[in-house]
């Protein structure tokens, strides 16, 4: 693993974080999964004796970019219809930030620990990351919603639903060490 | 043909609940998503349903008409034929009711096709099984 020692800052300049959920219920077959990518984030690595991770996404920059499955494609009315339940009833515009208690490298690995705020819930969350030698930074987590306290999203009188977990993925090209975190440093 | 039996209950007198299911305008909204778009005649109404499934609703565009009405018994049967509006489905339905003291039972014999159709029988079942579930319970309140 190459990090250098400092702030690593990176955004949606630097790659994609991306929310793939699935379907569940009677009618699940009415549905769709759907690729959801959060246009808005920031997230930090922090290199020094160990490594720590923290990252803020803005609930209101969730964008569908692809939906698959369902009775008819999704078009764009129906993307920006999925966007507006997620602004209000889903998400509802509160912070979403993850800060890492434990970030344990292994090789290339990254076995992450940390707290995730949902909904104004915090809960503990484990995922693993790969980073390159090229820095090129992949990985996934799966957030169950009702660890959240969340109701997973349901219509057709509750016989078609989101399901409860949910992936966020990452990929992106960590960029060399902020200057101004350097000064800092 | 799906057919399915539901019971409800309002707590109400028979002559009241005869009264409330055969008034279109009263029963028609208590279908979510239903609702008059003109009354014809005291027993026949132009009607709607928007079913909404998360992103993708579709909306069936029709008749209501009391085709059967049994009044010593306390019995009638509403007859939906309707189109998917945008699409070549439809979905017609006979629905009797049979009342008894303070409620009544449902029978309902749908036949749909089109896109809705091809969810499969067993999902189409499920889904007007939640709706008239949900519509016993906007009954109750009638």
């Amino acid at each position: 693993m190459g990090l250098d020692t400092g702030t690593h800052t990176l955004g949606p300049g630097d790659g994609t974080l991306t929310v793939l959920t699935g379907k569940g219920g009677a009618a699940a077959k009415a549905g769709h999964n759907l690729v959801i990518e959060v246009t808005r984030w920031s997230a930090k690595v922090e290199v020094g004796e160990g490594i720590s991770m923290a990252l803020m996404a803005d609930p209101r920059s969730l964008r569908v970019v692809d939906g698959s499955g369902g009775i008819s494609p999704l078009g764009d009315e129906e993307k920006e219809g999925i966007k507006q339940t997620i602004d209000d009833e889903v998400l509802k515009g509160l912070p979403i930030r993850f800060r890492s208690s434990a970030v344990n490298p292994a090789g290339s690995r990254l076995d992450v620990q940390g707290e995730l705020e949902l909904m104004r819930v915090r809960h503990p969350i484990e995922f693993a990351l790969n980073i390159a030698d090229d820095g090129r930074l992949t990985g996934s987590a799966m957030v169950k919603q009702t660890d959240w306290k969340m109701k997973p999203f349901s219509a057709l009188f509750g016989t078609l639903k989101v399901a409860d977990v949910v992936e966020v993925t990452i990929d992106a090209l960590i960029p060399a060490v902020s200057p101004v975190a350097e000064r800092h440093g | 043909m799906v057919e399915l039996d539901h019971s409800f209950s309002t707590g109400k007198s028979p002559e009241y609940n005869w009264e409330a299911i055969l008034d279109l305008d009263r029963i028609i909204p208590c279908v979510e998503g239903g609702k008059v778009i003109e009354r014809e005649s005291p027993k026949l109404a132009k009607a709607e349903i928007k079913v909404k499934m998360g992103a993708m609703s579709m909306t069936f565009r029709g008749t209501v008409e009391v085709v059967e009405r049994d009044d010593d018994a306390h019995r009638a049967v509403l007859q939906v034929k309707s189109k998917d509006v945008g699409g070549q489905g439809y979905a017609n339905a006979d629905v009797a009711f049979t009342l008894s003291d303070g409620g009544g039972d449902i029978h309902t014999a749908a036949q749909i096709n089109g896109k809705a159709a091809s969810m499969g029988e067993g999902v189409v079942f499920s889904v007007l099984d939640a709706l008239i579930n949900d519509f016993t319970t906007k009954l109750a309140k009638i």
